[in-house]
């Protein structure tokens, strides 16, 4: 069935599909029109989930632990300061091993105040043990919460699946609908590694002292290592069974090319159109999608990356100090190749700014124009 | 506690740090400074209920389906729950904590809906078993002499009730208009208590047919004959003919003997019994009004039937006060002052003070004075004493001369049934000590509810039972984030129209469904009814259940003190105390 749909009921609907059984989240500012749909949907009946309408996103993700920790299926959704919020629970998430799927809705962090599209409140969590993952469309956004589950759940990690705001959070495309029936046989139910049986007791989360801390850190950098097996194995069976596949990564473009364009998010989708145009203008060109941003898809980027003698990434976040956190990680990602393009590490579109085909064509320009960018960061649309 | 556990490597360890040994050699209760225990209080509905119902008890009974139980409970107190239920003026519901959150609950309508339940399943008392102690007369077969005469059985006492009308009921049945009374039900629970085996000769008029020398037969006696004269005005031409008192005109209409009072009907007085006049007078399709002196602020009629009076087309005049009756071609001429309110008197209500040279005239075809009724003094033996018009006895009910108590509204300013009904059973009580050299004060003491003046004769009969702290729970003591704010539930009332025609009864009582959704919403103030909040807040799992239920225990080997329990309770059910060092 398809609809014309916003991001937030896609990602309604994934929740829909996945069978959901507690739903915990914060009603007010910065949270979305998701949990507004998810609260209908559950008080009209249409979905037999409990939901939990807590004081704080702190609170929603505790509450999430615990009913994780009981052995059922849960989500929440939440933007900008509400992740924020979040933070320490976060990572209590990951420790505990909870396969836990969030939806964040992709916002500037404040001040100054900005309801609008950036990626700083996701990547200011990238070290918290949470697999991410960010769409570029609203189709994409309804399988990956039906894909997160089956990573989340295989790993025993949790997973937090990213759109940009307005862009997609709320503009309506038209999104096929998977069967109830079809969903269900793709994500079977979620059994846990540790049920809870009241006549046989378990502490959770007891002490660990040094003797052993480090064992378990150790233990969630496997799973995480796992991850890129078994979301290419989730994807594969997702694509034969609904037509439609993503990928850690998603080259486009020319075959082989020298200049490589590497985007994230929404930026993607004005980027495909860009780059087939700049093709037909004979540049030497190809375009890179990143979904997963954890765990880093070193090998993947690599395998694409070898033949071309530059990069140019466009981050819509800041690491201030450093610079874009998508170009600083390829930078650390290609230190120990021997053969290694130039990072033109372009930073745009903070705060919802839009960018334009005009800004990446600017982008792709001064890339090729320039052997070797002239500073680490380049700011792209910056009114000086 | 067991050796730490050590691993070799990551391989050996499970993914996450779990613990599979327990906990049970940690006596966490050593750490405990504070000691929490269940210890049911006092609700503020049950302490200021005359008659001393257990009503959080009753209505705990109502909300698990369990009508009968709720009868069982409320007859351990109280006789006539039909009667009560329709006519109290619920002291109950102006305390209730409820009131502070939404509204009251609707007690009354409760308790009516319970004896009508046992009234549809024909429950009948059962005779009270075992040997008799003695043999008491009971003079006044009103709600003061059945509730003494009742609670005597259940002591095992032969009773005899000596009643001077022709059938048992006192004010129940000659002052209470059948629309607010209807005499099936308070017939019903007359003849429960008959079927109890009090034995009830009518037609025997105290200080005539029968007096306190032809009664020495019995070790002990009640008299409890109520007051029935009306008070006079003490104004020129009340006497005159077409002048009637309230009481009597109501008595006349109960017995359905004929009245003849014109078309326009004028009523003195702004108390309960003028309104019943009123109200009785509109049903027989006369005009009525009620003429009051102060203003509606002070008037002693309850707001409801206040209310309904208005509803049924009584008119009434405030600030007025007759000085004078005169008839003027076969009417009643009556001349009124118009009255303003002054200070406060005694009663705390603004005294009227006459508006000089205001002088109206009022006309009627009849005029009812309904100011209140009075002790006829009489016929009482000599060497009991009287105060304020009433008779002077003990708090348990004794007079001056031995053996002989008294109550209900002879005893008492406070002509309330329930009052009444109170006043039996504490006679009851008295009597009993009496006879068995007992202390009565000490026996009272013991079975106060709160701060009293209200027993409970339940506690008396069952002494094993388990004590209830007497303090009253107050609504700040009340964890109110576990209720909801709910509407009371309303009884239904016939329409105006219709019930004017005749003294059919103006409410009708609870569905089944009313009731449980009214019982739902009693807090059940300082008593458990194992709502849970204790087992599931407790950190430490230290609430016991036995068999599913919760036990009302603490385990005290593992319970820290925090005090969870005794702040998430919503009824103040749970106690907290500092642990002696």
């Amino acid at each position: 069935m398809k609809k014309v749909i916003t991001g937030n009921q896609a990602v309604a609907y994934g929740v829909i599909l996945s069978r959901v059984d507690v739903i915990s989240a914060y009603p007010i500012t910065p949270q979305t029109t998701i949990v507004e749909e998810l609260s209908e949907l559950t008080a009209s009946g249409r979905m037999k989930t409990v939901f939990l309408k807590v004081e704080s996103e702190h609170s929603a993700m505790a509450a999430l632990i615990g009913a994780s920790t009981g052995g059922v299926r849960c989500f929440t959704a939440t933007s900008s300061q509400g992740l924020a919020y979040m933070h320490e629970m976060l990572h209590w998430a990951s420790g505990a091993r909870l396969p836990i799927v969030l939806v964040d809705v992709n916002r500037a962090i404040a001040p100054p105040w900005n309801i609008w599209s950036d990626q700083s409140d996701s990547l200011s969590q990238r070290d918290t043990g949470w697999v991410q993952l960010y769409c570029e469309h609203n189709q994409e956004v309804l399988d990956t919460v039906l894909q997160a589950y089956r990573i989340a759940e295989s790993v025993k990690l949790p997973v937090m699946v990213v759109l940009d705001a307005y862009v997609l959070s709320h503009t309506s495309e038209p999104v096929e609908i998977p069967a109830a029936e079809q969903a269900d046989a793709f994500l079977p139910p979620y059994c846990p590694e540790y049920p809870i049986d009241t006549r046989e007791p378990v502490a959770f989360s007891t002490i660990a002292t040094p003797d052993h801390f480090l064992e378990f850190r150790y233990k969630i950098q496997k799973a995480m290592e796992q991850v890129s097996e078994i979301s290419k194995k989730v994807d594969d069976e997702f694509r034969s069974r609904f037509g439609r596949g993503y990928g850690a990564i998603e080259r486009y473009g020319k075959e082989e090319a020298e200049m490589l364009l590497m985007t994230s998010g929404t930026v993607t989708g004005t980027s495909r159109i860009v780059v087939e145009k700049l093709i037909g203008k004979r540049y030497d060109l190809a375009g890179l999608k990143i979904k997963r941003f954890r765990p880093f898809p070193f090998e993947e980027i690599y395998g694409e990356i070898k033949g071309a003698k530059k990069v140019a990434v466009i981050d819509r976040n800041l690491s201030a100090g450093v610079g874009g956190i998508f170009a600083q990680e390829l930078r650390a990602a290609l230190y120990s190749k021997e053969k290694r393009p130039h990072i033109f590490g372009f930073v745009s579109g903070l705060g919802g700014r839009d960018i334009t085909p005009e800004l990446i064509e600017e982008a792709i320009q001064y890339t090729a124009d320039h052997a070797r960018p002239e500073e680490d960061i380049l700011w792209l649309g910056l009114k000086k | 506690m067991s050796d730490p556990i050590q691993f070799k490597g990551a391989s050996q360890m499970p993914m996450i740090s779990v613990s599979f040994g327990h906990m049970d050699w940690n006596k966490t209760g050593a750490w405990r400074a504070q000691r929490p225990f269940y210890e049911d209080k006092t609700p503020p509905c049950r302490a200021s209920c005359p008659v001393g119902n257990d009503i959080a008890g009753f209505i705990q009974k109502v909300t698990e389906g369990d009508f009968e139980g709720a009868w069982n409970l409320i007859k351990e107190e109280n006789p006539f729950p039909g009667v009560c239920g329709r006519v109290c003026f619920h002291p109950c519901e102006s305390k209730c904590n409820r009131r502070d959150y939404d509204e009251p609950i609707a007690i009354h309508a409760l308790e009516r809906f319970v004896s009508d339940f046992a009234l549809n399943l024909n429950r009948k008392m059962q005779e009270a078993p075992g040997v008799r102690k003695g043999k008491i007369a009971v003079i006044g077969a009103g709600p003061a002499g059945m509730s003494c005469a009742y609670h005597l059985t259940r002591l095992h006492y032969d009773v005899t009730v000596f009643e001077s009308s022709s059938s048992a009921g006192g004010m129940l049945r000659a002052g209470i208009p059948s629309y607010r009374l209807p005499k099936d039900v308070l017939d019903r629970e007359i003849s429960n208590i008959e079927a109890l085996g009090v034995e009830i000769r009518t037609g025997i008029p105290f200080g005539e047919d029968v007096n306190l020398d032809g009664l020495k037969d019995y070790q002990a006696v009640f008299i409890a004959t109520g007051a029935h004269q009306s008070r006079s005005l003490h104004i020129p031409g009340e006497k005159g003919k077409s002048v009637f008192g309230g009481l009597d005109l109501l008595k006349k209409i109960n017995l359905n003997k004929k009245v003849k009072l014109g078309d326009k009907v004028a009523v003195i007085g702004g108390g309960n019994t003028g309104i019943d006049v009123a109200r009785s007078v509109i049903r027989l399709g006369k005009k009525a009004t009620i003429l009051y002196r102060r203003s509606k602020e002070e008037m002693p009629a309850f707001e409801e039937e206040l209310a309904e009076a208005v509803e049924e087309g009584v008119k009434i005049r405030y600030l007025v006060n007759p000085i004078h009756i005169r008839q003027e071609d076969g009417l009643q001429r009556l001349e009124c002052l118009r009255m303003e309110l002054g200070e406060k008197d005694e009663s705390g209500r603004r005294r009227p003070v006459p508006i000089p040279k205001s002088n109206f005239f009022f006309k009627a075809d009849s005029i009812i004075i309904a100011t209140g009724e009075e002790v006829d003094v009489s016929y009482l033996p000599k060497g009991m004493e009287k105060r304020e018009g009433v008779v002077l006895t003990q708090r348990d009910g004794s007079t001056g001369i031995k053996g002989i108590f008294a109550g209900g509204d002879l005893a008492s300013n406070q002509r309330t049934v329930a009052h009444a009904i109170g006043s039996g059973k504490k006679a009851a009580l008295a009597i009993d000590c009496y006879l068995s050299g007992k202390d009565s004060e000490e026996a009272i003491r013991q079975i106060l509810i709160g701060e009293g003046p209200s027993i409970s004769i339940s506690r008396y009969l069952h002494p094993e039972e388990k004590r209830i702290n007497p303090r009253v729970v107050t609504f700040d003591e009340l964890n109110t984030d576990y209720f909801e704010p709910s509407e009371r539930c309303r009884e239904a009332k016939g329409v105006v129209k219709k019930r004017i025609k005749g003294f059919e009864e103006v409410t009708s009582g609870y569905t089944e469904g009313s009731a449980l959704e009214e019982a739902d919403r009693c807090f059940s103030c300082g008593t458990c009814n194992r709502c849970e909040n204790c087992y599931v807040f407790c950190p430490d799992a230290s609430i016991i259940k036995a068999e599913g239920v919760l036990s009302r225990q603490v385990d005290y080997d593992f319970c820290k003190g925090c005090g969870i329990c005794f702040s998430e309770c919503p009824r103040r059910a749970i106690s907290l105390e500092e642990e002696a060092r």
